[in-house]
């Protein structure tokens, strides 16, 4: 059977600290490991503070790389404004990071873009793993709050809150597992309690680097349709592509 | 490619979940051409450090060319610390002192006298001391770093080299200190460019943080490493030299004067 095309869940462009990413590059890893496409969401500046910015570089990136864009809840207004230009130019899900941003998932100023999220049909993929506002099981009592919603434990919970994962999973019909920076035996503990469609494979890069990823999901030894389902077929799905 | 594991463990179980002898280890070292690991207890973590350094020094002793145990004493003792760790250190096949503030329940600026004294014999055996950390309360890189600064002879090593949100304080107190050292131990190329670009490729050890229990992230890890697109000449100091530097000396010395 033909090896699936891969789908890249979870990459990052802009420059944030000590990383660096532009879609040209993001394209030429893409090529080297046989990725077709990768859903990109903005890092850095684009991330905390200049969002048009930043979702720009995600949504502008060329057609094989998709947006998920962000927009700060503390924003107000003009976050819910600049979701609907990004669902205007393509955006296919929202990205927020409540520690870099400066929120509880479950505070009440991050309410409305959870709304508009499930408005648009929208995957929500939130960083989850430091402790505090990153949280996996305050993500889990949001995706309660929005059963229609899909919620996307980005990082999974890396690095010390992975152990979390089983249980939010079993007890959030809409949680799913981001398997870019996790390592390969707290995914296999996901796809054997809950199944493959609770999985996303991710580069994370250029944090992580695809060839580290998906060695590490050949190990998992998973059967054809299971390896399907987790490199391609649930990120089409959920993401719409 | 020369490989030795900075960070590993071997105990029997981990809380409800048996692991597996120790020939397992030595099975996935050799499987992905590890010839050593530096090997620390777990359940020792959660008390009775004497039991457990006892268990982890029999279930070495077969394997005393690949597996290297580290001792592991509770801070909170106090003075039956000190003494547990110079017990310890008087056999040659302890070549280092691990801690895990957050799973022991310390913070070392609660316990700071008793931590100075367990880093002076540390420092006087030659033995390095790795910490857990990236994980707050108790286990933050910058309180390690105040412990490497409160004994400047000690050779301090941050477990995970600020784990997944601290790595770059991380590769900056490495840079500014020079008794501390990072583990590159569970995150990812990108970060481990960041610590050898910042901390210097002389002050980064590769560790895996693997079990017999859990072979897969032993490989993951080796690819972390060979992933980031170092060097030859930095890759060999991150994965062997580094290590092979810092580690206690081996002597012939046993307690009880047998060769």
């Amino acid at each position: 059977m033909a090896e699936p095309s891969v789908i890249d869940a979870h990459a990052m462009l802009g420059r944030e600290t000590y990383l660096q990413l532009d879609a040209d590059e993001l394209l030429r890893r893409m090529d080297a490991a046989g990725v077709e496409t990768a859903v990109a969401r903005p890092m850095g500046a684009g991330l905390v503070v200049d969002h048009v910015e930043g979702n720009n570089l995600v949504l502008k990136a060329g057609s094989r790389i998709r947006g998920l864009v962000t927009a700060n809840p503390w924003w107000g207004a003009k976050a819910l404004d600049e979701l609907a230009r990004c669902r205007d130019l393509g955006a296919v899900g929202l990205f927020l990071d409540p520690s870099r941003q400066g929120f509880f998932p479950t505070e009440e100023v991050a309410e409305p873009v959870f709304e508009r999220a499930a408005e648009y049909g929208w995957p929500v993929m939130v960083r989850t793993g430091a402790y505090i506002y990153a949280d996996v099981l305050a993500l889990a009592a949001v995706a309660k709050k929005f059963p229609a919603t899909v919620f996307i434990a980005g990082f999974g919970g890396y690095a010390d809150m992975w152990f979390e994962l089983p249980v939010a999973i079993r007890a959030t019909p809409n949680l799913i597992l981001d398997a870019s920076m996790i390592w390969g035996a707290a995914v296999r503990d996901v796809v054997n309690e809950h199944g493959p469609s609770r999985v996303l494979f991710g580069g994370a890069e250029p944090r992580n680097r695809y060839a580290v990823n998906l060695k590490m999901i050949d190990r998992l030894g998973l059967d054809e349709s299971a390896r399907r389902a987790i490199l391609h077929d649930n990120a089409r799905r959920i993401y719409g592509i | 490619m020369r490989i030795i594991d900075f960070h590993a463990h071997l105990d029997d179980r981990w809380l409800h979940k048996a692991i597996p002898p120790a020939a397992e280890m030595i099975a996935a070292l050799d499987r992905f051409g590890v010839e050593a690991a530096c090997v620390y207890t777990i359940m020792g973590f959660y008390g009775d450090c004497p039991r457990h350094n006892d268990a982890l020094l029999e279930r070495t002793e077969a394997y005393p060319d690949r597996l290297i145990p580290f001792v592991t004493v509770d801070p909170k003792e106090g003075q039956a610390a000190v003494d547990e760790l110079e017990r310890c250190l008087a056999f040659p096949q302890f070549r280092g002192v691990k801690f895990h503030p957050w799973l022991q329940a310390f913070a070392s600026s609660m316990l700071q006298e008793t931590t100075v004294a367990l880093l002076k014999v540390a420092a006087r055996h030659r033995a390095p001391v790795l910490y857990h950390d990236g994980t707050p309360p108790y286990s933050t890189t910058f309180q390690i770093a105040d412990v490497a600064r409160w004994v400047p002879e000690a050779t301090v090593v941050l477990g995970h080299a600020g784990s997944a949100d601290y790595t770059d304080p991380a590769a900056q107190l490495i840079r500014d200190l020079p008794n501390l050292y990072g583990c590159f131990c569970g995150s990812r190329p990108g970060d481990l460019l960041h610590l050898v670009a910042t901390g210097g490729a002389d002050k980064i050890l590769f560790g895996s943080d693997f079990d017999p229990g859990c072979w897969e992230i032993l490989a993951e890890r080796i690819d972390n490493t060979t992933e980031a697109g170092l060097s030859p000449d930095d890759l060999d100091k991150v994965l062997y030299r580094n290590t092979e530097r810092l580690l206690r000396p081996v002597t012939s010395k046993v307690p009880g004067g047998a060769a």
